[in-house]
């Protein structure tokens, strides 16, 4: 399998120069050409920060202390702005979580999917409105003339995470980042989204960084998954193997504090405080050991 | 609702509406938007219900209606026996005790600038319960945290210093300081992670044992109203589509959107069909796509042209059934002869109320509706007889219609929702000179049909408008050449009723002038005055 993106030991923080808080302590993740890579955890446990570093765009406050990020041969981390610019957008791109502030409120839909049109491929006007139409066309909106002459606030979300995803395959990237694309959506809307986002990828071979915390939707669309909690890969695998028998307590913690309609008798039970006791030692124990002294708050 | 316990909270035909802001112009009030169309729910002591839908279904307006944070602007609504619908905020207050609500966002519904204490001794000292001595209070605050399962040392803490799950408890512990008999409880849930999810839900589990507790749980996760819940309310546009104990509703949905709300959860099990079973739809609309083969239609006018090419299109299709009606039976008689069983003849005035009732009596089985009779009488609109010609053509057009779509609405309901074929004419959207009676009837019948598709969404009957241009049929036998061939007009409607169009131009003129009329529609009335 060649690896479209191999990140290795990253590690990073945000804070001070002093007392730095540990983000992602030695994430190491690989994703295959073609691939759907499910990235699975609860809040705060760095599973967005994963996507961020990878596309350059981190909060001010966080450093990357350690790690490599090989997109295609390339460093992303050491990689110059103008360089990184080249390539968002055209060989990485994003569907970000909440199609509304995503899209600029006062441009028409057509001119904003046609920016990357431009901007990347160099395209003219002529032929970039062309091309916005064959993709919305694409993602399934009906009339895509009619809705590419659309503001965003006359569409509905369904619509809005449509026209980001038209945008994302815009370029034909190697790889998409896709934050929590569906979290904002209603259930029938999120399955259609789902079903478009698995239909592109399928047409295009698109690898996809799929970041979720929602373990149904990881299992109807990922095809390999990493569970992260604190910042840490705990375990890693075919989503197939891992949902058949998850090896690492805390992703058997997972499944048994989701509430499933079919088994409405099983017992909701939260993850276990002695399991997050110990995961909390762990980490403070490999911070530790990269900062003798500092951990231990 | 006369048998059995006499529920704590009933609702009967609950309406609401509220000014639309986003509709309101310049001077004069706001338009008002029905939020709520007439809700019946009854929930028990001790009882939770779980009210679901997608976003804009109403189910939060509902909960809030039920606590009268709103004034139903129509129907009942009691509290243990006493009707609060129209009572005033000062008679209000033994409710406001006893009814209590838990927000969807706590750190939105939280004061920042108060210490979790503070929050906590709000709702005491607002209904003059507040302890005297500090340690009274103090005792009362740990008390609440506790039952929450906090630590009461969290009580001098402020709002952002707990996470998600524990500003979510300190929610419930505002809730339940003065031991109210009714909580609603919204989308409470939705913002957490699985893990405190799952304890906040067996603490809500626990207070409702404890506290004998009537629960609204409001939330768009059906899995998560599955395993809290008793029973459950399916909301859609503002209307219970469906009611019932949820271990029923779950196994055996009745209703079409409630059945494809459950299939739309994702679980956790690897299913490779769930993604790929039905081809990607055209955006999220909700369509109703309905099959042909094997249907039962009725067609009306089917004595010429256009209709009879129906019959013959839906036999050659598979339809189950037709039912060919024209005024005149005897001009159609050769319809069931050609196909016996299949062809079912019936007399149909469409502008006789009486025999619109009766057709829709005897024929109660339709699931396809094809609205195909029409009259076109040429008159100019100032010509001496002109006012009577408009009259006979908006009376069978129009008014001819709707009495069918009237009539055949609850038939195709109670068949599982089906669909209707309204046959309009370009002429819907444009008019010309000659044909302004015809012109004006189609308009007003484009209108009704987009009324009914939204009105009749929530039945499940899907509505279709055919606005062709002009045909080769005897009726239009005096215009000039080119005209559609008939045939293809048949066709592209029933495709449309497979695929869940909603509005379709068949041909080349009406193709044409339904994409003009998007671009100048200025410039196509000028073009058509010229056609005398």
């Amino acid at each position: 399998m060649t690896a479209v993106l191999d990140i290795r030991g990253l590690h990073l923080a945000i804070g001070g120069r002093h007392r730095p808080t540990p983000i992602l302590r030695g994430v190491d993740l690989t994703i295959g050409v073609g691939e759907v890579h499910g990235l699975v955890g609860e809040s705060g446990a760095g599973k967005s920060m994963v996507g961020r570093a990878l596309l350059g765009i981190l909060p001010g406050a966080a450093v990357i202390e350690e790690g490599r990020i090989d997109f295609l041969g390339r460093d992303m981390i050491r990689l110059s702005e103008r360089e990184r610019r080249r390539l968002l957008g055209r060989e990485i791109s994003l569907i970000p979580q909440d199609p509304m502030t995503a899209l600029n409120p006062v441009r028409r839909i057509g001119a904003q999917v046609a920016d990357v049109l431009r901007l990347h491929l160099g395209l003219n006007d002529r032929a970039a409105w062309t091309r916005v139409v064959e993709l919305l066309d694409e993602v399934h909106i009906r009339e895509p003339e009619r809705v590419a002459r659309r503001y965003p606030h006359e569409l509905s979300g369904g619509m809005r995470q449509r026209v980001l995803i038209a945008t994302a395959f815009a370029c034909e990237p190697k790889l998409i980042v896709a934050d929590e694309p569906t979290t904002a959506l209603d259930v029938t809307v999120q399955r259609q989204i789902l079903r478009l986002i698995r239909e592109m990828q399928a047409n295009h071979g698109t690898a996809i960084l799929f970041i979720t915390h929602d373990l149904g939707v990881v299992a109807k669309i990922c095809g390999t998954i990493s569970v992260i909690h604190g910042g840490r890969i705990l375990e890693h695998g075919s989503t197939e193997a891992i949902f058949k028998r998850p090896t690492h307590p805390y992703t058997s913690a997972l499944f048994a504090a989701t509430p499933r309609y079919d088994r409405p008798g099983d017992q909701l039970r939260p993850v276990p405080a002695t399991l997050l006791a110990e995961l909390a030692r762990e980490a403070r124990a490999l911070d530790e050991g990269r900062r003798p002294g500092a951990a231990g708050r | 609702m006369t048998d059995g316990p006499q529920p704590l909270i009933e609702a009967r035909g609950l309406r609401l509406s509220l000014p639309d802001n986003a509709r309101r112009g310049l001077w004069g009030p706001a338009p008002r938007i029905e939020i709520l169309k007439g809700i019946d729910l009854a929930i028990l002591r001790g009882e939770s219900l779980g009210i679901v839908g997608e976003s804009g279904s109403g189910k939060t307006t509902l909960g809030r209606t039920l606590l009268r944070l709103y004034r139903p602007t129509g129907g009942h609504l009691a509290f243990d026996g006493v009707d609060v619908t129209a009572l005033d905020e000062s008679d209000l207050a033994p409710l406001r005790r006893r009814a209590q609500f838990i927000f969807q966002d706590p750190l939105s519904s939280l004061n920042p600038r108060q210490r979790i204490r503070t929050i906590l001794l709000q709702p005491l000292r607002a209904a003059g319960l507040l302890p005297a001595s500090p340690p009274e209070r103090r005792a009362a605050v740990a008390g609440l945290l506790q039952r929450v399962g906090l630590s009461p040392d969290l009580a001098g803490r402020f709002p952002h210093q707990l996470s998600g799950g524990q500003r979510q408890r300190v929610g419930i512990a505002r809730a339940i300081a003065l031991e109210p008999d009714f909580i609603v409880a919204d989308e409470i849930v939705s913002g957490l992670d699985v893990s405190s999810q799952a304890q906040v839900l067996a603490l809500l589990r626990r207070l409702r044992e404890e506290m004998g507790l009537s629960l609204a749980f409001i939330s768009h996760d059906l899995s998560v109203v599955r395993v809290l819940c008793d029973r459950v309310v399916v909301m859609l546009n503002g209307e219970i589509v469906e009611e019932g104990p949820c271990e029923r509703v779950f196994a055996a949905p009745r209703h079409p959107y409630t059945r494809q709300l459950i299939e739309a959860i994702p679980l956790p099990d690897i299913d490779a069909g769930w993604l790929s079973a039905p081809a990607a739809g055209h955006s999220e609309e909700r369509r109703h796509a309905m099959k042909i083969e094997g249907c039962t239609a009725l067609v009306t006018g089917t004595s010429r042209g256009l209709g009879r090419l129906y019959v013959e299109t839906l036999i050659r299709r598979g339809a189950r059934k037709v039912y060919a009606t024209a005024r005149d039976t005897e001009a159609i008689r050769d319809l069931a002869e050609r196909h016996p069983g299949v062809v079912e003849i019936m007399a149909i005035d469409i502008t006789n109320q009486a025999s619109v009732d009766a057709a829709a009596k005897d024929a109660d089985d339709v699931e396809l509706l094809i609205n195909n009779a029409g009259v076109n009488n040429l008159q100019s609109l100032f010509a001496p007889d002109g006012f009577e010609a408009a009259r006979a053509d908006m009376e069978c057009n129009y008014f001819g219609t709707l009495r069918m779509i009237r009539a055949f609405a609850p038939v195709l309901a109670a068949n599982g929702g089906g669909a209707i074929i309204n046959m309009l004419s370009i002429l819907a959207r444009v008019s010309l000179p000659l044909r302004s009676g015809l012109a004006a009837s189609k308009a007003a019948s484009l209108s009704m049909t987009q009324t009914a598709r939204a009105v009749l969404a929530r039945q499940g009957t899907h509505v279709l408008a055919v606005m062709p241009g002009v045909m080769d049929t005897d009726m239009e036998r005096d215009y000039p050449p080119p005209k559609l061939d008939p045939q293809i007009v048949a066709d592209a409607a029933l495709d449309a009723i497979e695929s869940g169009e909603e509005e379709i131009y068949p041909g080349d003129m009406a193709g044409g002038i339904a994409a003009g009329l998007s671009q100048d529609a200025k410039a196509v009335e000028r073009d058509l005055a010229q056609y005398q």
